[in-house]
């Protein structure tokens, strides 16, 4: 009898374990508007990737959350003290989809394979690759770059296979994309959808995931969707298992759905108004102080956001160690030092509670950009520069046209814009003045931020120095007024938990292949 | 017959001149370009006017007009920008789901506009005519963005009855086309009433009641097939709309199809696509109006001999 029990036992768990291997490993993820229209999966002369991308390439290393550097294609890495040197040890046992080999020798092909395209900058300093053995590299610099593994961990730092780079030629990464990543790409229609499937020869996972291969989901089809209303209900009724980017909006609601798991990591983006140092009245430090102090980031943060991400009081987000700048230099709102400075600079109140100077008005144009989340923000900056008396005329421009209007120069004085940027030189995109007008949109240009500016890009040796040289850079900026911190947004992701689960804790700047390795469907 | 078709073709060609001078003209003239969306963080002014220069964009807007032109001209449209991909495949790959799209659309909106047209004439003035109108009217005045979003809320999320997106099946088209379609039903059933309520009050409709034919005879076998021909000026122009007309429904419903292809080309400034797209676009409105005039000049007689 107990023989029998026990068989029976056995027969049910035998059952189990095979229902739970014989479930359609299948999920159907979506990316929304910002990542909807991405070219192609070609991370050498890629500008725009979608989330897809990591499934497909592996990088040499990865960036976890709190910033730090974890290998992936790379064991261990290390530098000379003159910076002139880097040397990695790379995984051993690596091949391509296509069966290619991964070694030195690709490393040695694929860094002379940027030259000439947008993203060259980022292997800049390498001189020359050195192929020690088969399974270590150095780089020979030009110069210290403390930045190279920044680099190194960016997203358009996948590997693809060199064969089939080359024989593709411009059709790598619409027709075919090969990489060593845990999904290989079966097909991709560029602004629809991309069917990846799993990658079964993959054991080479990085120690941000707990499984390290092969990935547990047999197929991931990847959908596009502008609409963000849409890519919603599609989550809610089930045609969409997991959402790469959940506007804020709609958390209230998502988060109301027992079957969907919503999940923040911290953000990459920072909302700013800069403010025009070039054209009256911002000409006067205190009136751009003034109108800084005036923006209120904890009412926008709570009201707008209902407390997700975080009030921004720098320029960066808050995981890099240059944002942790002086206190003093911070710009938080303090609406009655911005009362002080406008009186200072000559601007009194009027009747109608618009400040007055010689006669003219204190009026000045706000310019954004379309969606929903924009506009509501510059209303909200709208209404708290009129607190202290400055009264701000929006206009809604079109993402291409706000560019082009910027580079006239003189037509804009404030704005309401954006950036996703995980590393202090975006500093020197916004600010240099060698990028007046767009992405310069601040015109500031004066030779201490130049000076400082060039001592951040290029004079650095080591990691500690970079950092210091980019706070204070990032502390002469915001001592200049020449923009105004204004929220830091999370990451929000969701998911179907009817359909999937994901690891609790994620690990890395964002939801990309250490999280999708440690996914499985359960349904 | 053929003298006028041949007629109406040659009228085409200053036509397409025009427009696609005004195509040029426009995607060129408004603020922005495809540079500034493929210069990456951290690139140069350098690199900036070398890619300026890579595509062209630096030379005189007459000299890239001329260009694009005679490549027009000998059937190319040039490779997209940031797509990287020949304008002429993208449009083709883009092309059916547009033309199931709009294509159904357009023959829903003909066959429920015709038929909720006659239907309010026969019963004119009565609860049918007058409530059947103003939901018509109510219908034609809600944006079809709103529209779309409202009959996913409606048969997809609470019924459940079709997909809330994509175009993996068949089934996905019915509510795209539904919008799409309602918007037509609207127009094409209020002109239908028109044109029927002017027919029926012709001297020989007096004659057909006299002869003691039935009302439904005489409406729907002779005053419906008189009233036909502004319907089918008006479903001649709407063929135009088959290939373009659904540009914020494919948004909304995330259809591949020449709408979702020209938002995204728009947004990236890319302007061998956003060229393509219109151009398509006009030629499918010229072709529409053609086959119009066409069908109009075939079911009356009177327009044939005016134009000899």
């Amino acid at each position: 009898m107990q023989t029998l029990t026990r068989l029976a036992l056995l027969t049910v768990s035998a059952l189990a374990c095979s229902c739970s291997a014989l479930l359609a490993q299948e999920a159907t993820f979506a990316v929304t508007a910002r990542e909807v229209g991405a070219p192609s999966y070609n991370p050498i002369t890629g500008t725009r990737l979608n989330s897809a991308n990591s499934l497909i390439f592996d990088r040499l290393l990865l960036q976890d959350t709190d910033q730090s550097f974890h290998g992936a294609l790379a064991t261990s890495w290390e530098q000379t003290p003159d910076g002139m040197q880097w040397t990695f040890k790379l995984k051993p046992g690596v091949t391509f989809h296509d069966g290619e080999p991964f070694n030195a020798k690709t490393i040695e092909w694929w860094i002379p394979k940027f030259a000439g395209t947008e993203n060259a900058y980022m292997v800049a300093n390498i001189d020359k690759v050195e192929v020690v053995d088969d399974l270590t590299v150095r780089f020979l610099m030009k110069a210290p770059d403390p930045n190279l593994l920044f680099n190194l961990a960016s997203s358009f730092m996948g590997i693809p296979a060199p064969k089939a780079y080359d024989e593709l030629g411009d059709k790598f990464g619409v027709t075919a994309a090969v990489g060593t990543g845990p999904y290989k790409m079966q097909s991709f229609t560029v602004g629809q959808s991309t069917v990846l499937v799993r990658n079964d020869a993959y054991t080479w996972g990085s120690d941000l995931s707990v499984n390290r291969g092969p990935a547990k989901i047999k197929t991931i089809t990847v959908r596009e969707i502008a609409e963000d209303s849409t890519a919603f209900l599609e989550l809610q009724t089930g045609g969409v298992d997991l959402l790469y980017t959940v506007p804020t909006d709609f958390l209230p609601r998502l988060k109301a759905e027992k079957s969907i798991k919503v999940m923040m990591i911290p953000g990459t983006e920072i909302v700013y108004m800069p403010i025009n140092v070039t054209v009256e009245p911002f000409t006067d430090i205190k009136v751009r102080a003034a109108a800084a102090y005036a923006v209120n980031q904890k009412a926008i943060w709570q009201t707008l956001y209902g407390g997700v991400g975080a009030p921004a009081n720098s320029f960066l987000i808050s995981s890099l160690q240059e944002s942790r700048i002086d206190p003093k230099v911070a710009i938080a709102y303090d609406p009655d030092r911005s009362k002080k400075l406008l009186d200072e600079a000559g601007w009194t109140v009027g009747p109608d509670g618009v400040r007055v100077k010689n006669g003219q008005k204190l009026q000045v144009k706000l310019w954004t950009s379309n969606g929903t989340e924009f506009k509501r923000i510059t209303e909200a900056v709208q209404a708290q520069l009129k607190d202290v008396g400055i009264q701000a005329d929006i206009t809604v421009f079109d993402p291409s046209s706000i560019n082009a209007q910027y580079k006239k120069k003189t037509e804009h004085q404030l704005a309401v814009r954006s950036y996703s940027w995980t590393n202090a030189d975006i500093i020197d995109w916004f600010f240099s003045g060698k990028r007046l007008g767009y992405p310069n949109v601040s015109m500031l240009n004066d030779p201490k931020a130049e000076e400082l500016n060039d001592l951040a890009m290029t004079k650095a040796r080591t990691w500690d120095e970079r950092v210091a040289n980019f706070k204070a850079y990032h502390e002469y900026i915001l001592s200049q007024y020449a923009f105004a911190p204004i929220y830091e947004p999370a990451n929000i992701f969701a998911y179907s938990t009817r359909k999937l689960k994901l690891p609790e804790v994620v690990r890395g700047t964002r939801l990309t292949s250490q999280t999708i390795l440690d996914a499985e469907v359960t349904k | 017959m053929f003298g006028y078709f041949i007629r109406r073709l040659l009228l085409l060609i200053p036509v397409f001149l025009v427009m696609s001078a005004v195509v040029f003209a426009i995607v060129h003239l408004v603020p922005g370009d495809p540079i500034d969306n493929m210069l990456q963080i951290g690139s140069s002014p350098e690199r900036r006017a070398e890619l300026t220069a890579k595509f062209g964009l630096d030379r005189p807007l007459v000299v890239q007009y001329g260009v694009w032109l005679d490549r027009v001209f000998h059937g190319d449209l040039g490779d997209a920008i940031i797509l990287k991909q020949p304008v002429v495949s993208l449009i083709l790959a883009n092309l059916p789901h547009s033309l199931a799209l709009g294509g159904l659309a357009l023959a829903f909106s003909a066959s429920v506009g015709i038929a909720i047209g006659a239907l309010a004439t026969f019963f004119r003035d009565s609860w049918f005519d007058r409530s059947v109108m103003t939901i018509i009217l109510m219908g034609a005045t809600v944006p079809n963005f709103w529209l779309g979003l409202l009959m996913i809320l409606v048969f997809a999320v609470e019924l459940g009855w079709f997909p809330v997106s994509g175009a993996r099946s068949a089934d996905a088209l019915v509510l795209p086309v539904l919008t799409v379609g309602l918007g037509g039903v609207a127009l094409i059933a209020r002109v239908t009433r028109a044109a029927m309520l002017e027919t029926a009050r012709q001297d020989f409709v007096f004659m057909l009641h006299a002869k003691g034919l039935s009302k439904r005879q005489i409406y729907l076998g002779h005053v419906l097939r008189h009233a036909l021909l502004p319907v089918v000026t008006i479903l001649g122009l709407k063929i135009g709309w088959v290939v373009g007309g659904a540009v914020t429904i494919e948004y909304v419903f995330a259809r591949p199809g020449l709408g979702s292809l020209l938002i995204s080309a728009l947004n990236q400034r890319d302007y061998p696509i956003i060229q393509g797209c219109l151009l398509m676009l006009g030629i499918a409105v010229m072709l529409g109006t053609l086959v119009g005039d066409l069908a109009q000049a075939a079911m009356d007689p009177r327009i044939r001999d005016g134009m000899r």
